[in-house]
């Protein structure tokens, strides 16, 4: 085997230890695929066909987007649920919009390039949001004044799922009977009930209100009650008070969870769409939240205007 | 843990079973063993109310009286009852600028109608006298400019206090103290961590039980930076590294506050605080709060999302001086 094989087989196999996929070849011509997904399908696999403990041909199957572990098996809690526990964060650009984006200049002329929006490619299933044409153009007025609208630029609770993937840390506590996330934004939180599922809220709530349950390694939660006055993200994408979203935290890894969210909202979408992202352990040493109470640092730009005039 | 009891722990269960209820008396700290988590450590997990009409400082009427007897304490509930009733007018023979500071009626006060348990006068147990000691130079000075400033007509959000701005609940401290409404905080539980859930803004303590080293001492947080252990069935939370833009009852950036919580019975959890800041008070003090157990669940309190009194106090302010007319006060105590 050549030396440049030999590398390609440790890569593989090291790709197969570490779980991305599990390919063997049993008759020394028939490839066997093993823990594909119950309910996802490989976006990209790693085939990898061995004979007699050598490569002898290898692929690499792309197909866009990444590859979800399948068969990973998390470690479970001392009270014997998959062990989700522990600090997490969204990566990308899906906070300034949720859609397939393009870098552009941001709002703030002092800030340059630092406070430049990057480009993004969508969390969004199929690329776009099925908006009906009425509220698809309330989106695009949402987006022509958003630095005036957008929830969170008044440092307000970002409601779910768009908590998840703020630019910021978020902490998962479990216990049985209930799951907390401390998110690091505006001291935001949320209890997520779990197999309450006759649990009513009496109100709405800027964070929704949360049921959950296990299904199988999958943490499903069913969030309702959500006030219309949440945004997906800076782009205008919203939503009204007839929102549903179902998450679902899937373990992919040690250090990695797979967020889907299925929304529903009959009067602003023709049908339910779904985004998709991975979450990311924080590896940091002595990782911890910090405060970011932003009510401090939007208190000028709200009640300026009203300050007495010859105060400090 | 295993379970210890003594003859004279069988005793003290025995009288408490009787008399109906758990005393969270210090020997009852020791004695009852509190149920464990999974992993081996008392499980305070769950939802518990701090309400009590107890004052935080002892009545100076009392002297060094800690405790009431039956009779006392009947006596005491009732005055601590119609101290603070809202729904008293003009009518019942209070001055009309009362009346008015009850708009703010009753119906939206939750303190709760009981007295600790223990019958004590005040919530603070050290110094022995019950009440907050003297407040060092620098301290006063300091409360004196909160205070001038939540009594004038406000210039800014910042004159109206941390609750008002809704940056931290005001019963959420640190350290939690019954108030006016929402006394609930959630305690969480896993391996590492112990997370204490205030209702009031939504606020997660998150206390990691690990050896960890502190953050620096530049590092400075509105709720502080709180380390946690295990002292015996206690859990020992330690929070230094305080902004000074907060407050509580005199304190200052340089507070260490160490709280302490014991499940003492199956409802019954006693959470005790001692505040030692040597810069704002004469010596530390130390305060215990009964919580007890509730199956109702926390609501989410928006409090910045649905802040318009901040709006109209200001606007307020700022049409009463276009108009030339001072500044007639807060109408909240």
């Amino acid at each position: 085997m050549s030396e440049a094989a030999r590398t390609t087989e440790t890569t593989v196999i090291r790709a197969f230890d570490r779980g991305m996929c599990t390919v063997s070849a049993r008759d020394g011509s028939r490839l066997w695929l093993e823990s594909l997904s119950m309910r996802h399908r490989l976006n990209s696999a790693l085939v990898a066909v061995r004979t007699n403990s050598s490569v002898i041909a290898l692929a690499l199957v792309l197909v866009a987007g990444a590859a979800w572990a399948q068969d990973y098996e998390a470690p479970l809690t001392p009270d014997g649920n998959p062990n989700l526990n522990g600090i997490w964060q969204a990566l990308g650009t899906a906070h300034w919009n949720v859609e397939g984006h393009s870098a552009e200049s941001g709002p703030v002329v002092e800030m340059g390039a630092l406070g430049a929006i990057p480009g993004g490619l969508a969390i969004v299933e199929g690329g776009k949001i099925p908006y009906r044409d009425e509220a698809l153009a309330k989106r695009d007025a949402n987006r022509q004044d958003w630095l005036a609208l957008d929830p969170v630029v008044k440092c307000y609770m970002p409601g779910v799922p768009r908590a998840t993937y703020m630019p910021f840390p978020f902490q998962i506590v479990q216990t049985p009977e209930h799951i907390l996330i401390a998110y690091e934004f505006a001291s935001a939180s949320r209890v997520i009930y779990m197999n309450r599922p006759d649990f009513e809220h009496p109100g709405d709530a800027w964070m929704g209100h949360s049921r959950g349950r296990w299904e199988g390694q999958t943490l499903v939660v069913e969030v309702t009650n959500h006030v219309p006055d949440t945004w997906f993200d800076s782009a205008g994408n919203f939503h009204t008070d007839a929102l549903r979203v179902v998450e679902r935290y899937t373990p992919t890894g040690p250090n990695h969870i797979l967020y889907e969210a299925e929304i529903e909202d009959e009067n602003v979408y023709t049908r339910p769409w779904k985004i998709k992202l991975p979450l990311y352990r924080r590896m940091d040493e002595n990782m911890q939240l910090l405060e970011f109470k932003c009510v401090e640092f939007v208190e000028e730009m709200m009640y300026g205007h009203l300050r007495k005039k010859d105060s400090e | 843990m295993t379970v210890r009891i003594s003859a004279a722990a069988c005793a003290a269960l025995l009288v408490a079973s009787l008399a109906g209820a758990e005393k969270p008396s210090p020997a009852g700290i020791q004695e009852w063993s509190p149920p464990e988590t999974a992993w081996g450590v008392p499980d305070l997990r769950g939802v518990w109310d701090f309400r009590t009409i107890t004052p935080l400082e002892r009545p100076v009427r009392f002297g060094e009286t800690g405790a009431l007897t039956e009779e006392q304490a009947s006596e005491f509930r009732d005055q601590e009852l119609s101290r603070r009733n809202k729904d008293r007018r003009a009518s019942d023979g209070i001055s009309a600028e009362q009346d008015v500071r009850n708009a703010y009626n009753q119906f939206w006060w939750d303190y709760g109608s009981e007295l600790t348990e223990d019958r004590r006068t005040s919530l603070i147990v050290e110094p022995p006298d019950g009440r907050i000691p003297a407040l060092t130079p620098a301290a006063r000075a300091r409360y004196k400019a909160i205070r001038d400033a939540r009594a004038r007509a406000p210039h800014g959000p910042e004159d109206r206090g941390v609750a008002e701005r809704c940056l931290l609940g005001f019963n959420a401290g640190p350290p939690y103290t019954p108030s006016a409404y929402n006394n609930n905080v959630h305690i969480f539980q896993t391996p590492g961590y112990a997370v204490l859930l205030i209702e009031m803004v939504n606020d997660a303590r998150i206390v990691p039980l690990d050896d960890r080293p502190r953050l620096p001492e530049h590092m400075r947080q509105w709720r502080g930076d709180a380390r946690g252990r295990w002292e015996g069935n206690t859990l020992v939370v330690e929070s230094r590294n305080f902004t000074g833009k907060t407050t509580h009852r005199g304190s200052g950036r340089n507070m260490v506050l160490t709280e302490r919580f014991t499940r003492v019975g199956p409802e019954r959890l006693v959470y005790e605080y001692t505040i030692d800041d040597p810069d704002s008070f004469a010596k530390p003090w130390k305060a215990q709060i009964p919580m007890k157990r509730t199956d109702q669940p926390m609501f989410e309190y928006a409090c910045h999302e649905g802040n318009y009194s901040m709006f109209t106090m200001l606007e307020g302010a700022r049409a009463a001086e276009r108009a030339g007319k001072a500044h007639t006060g807060s109408n909240l105590p």
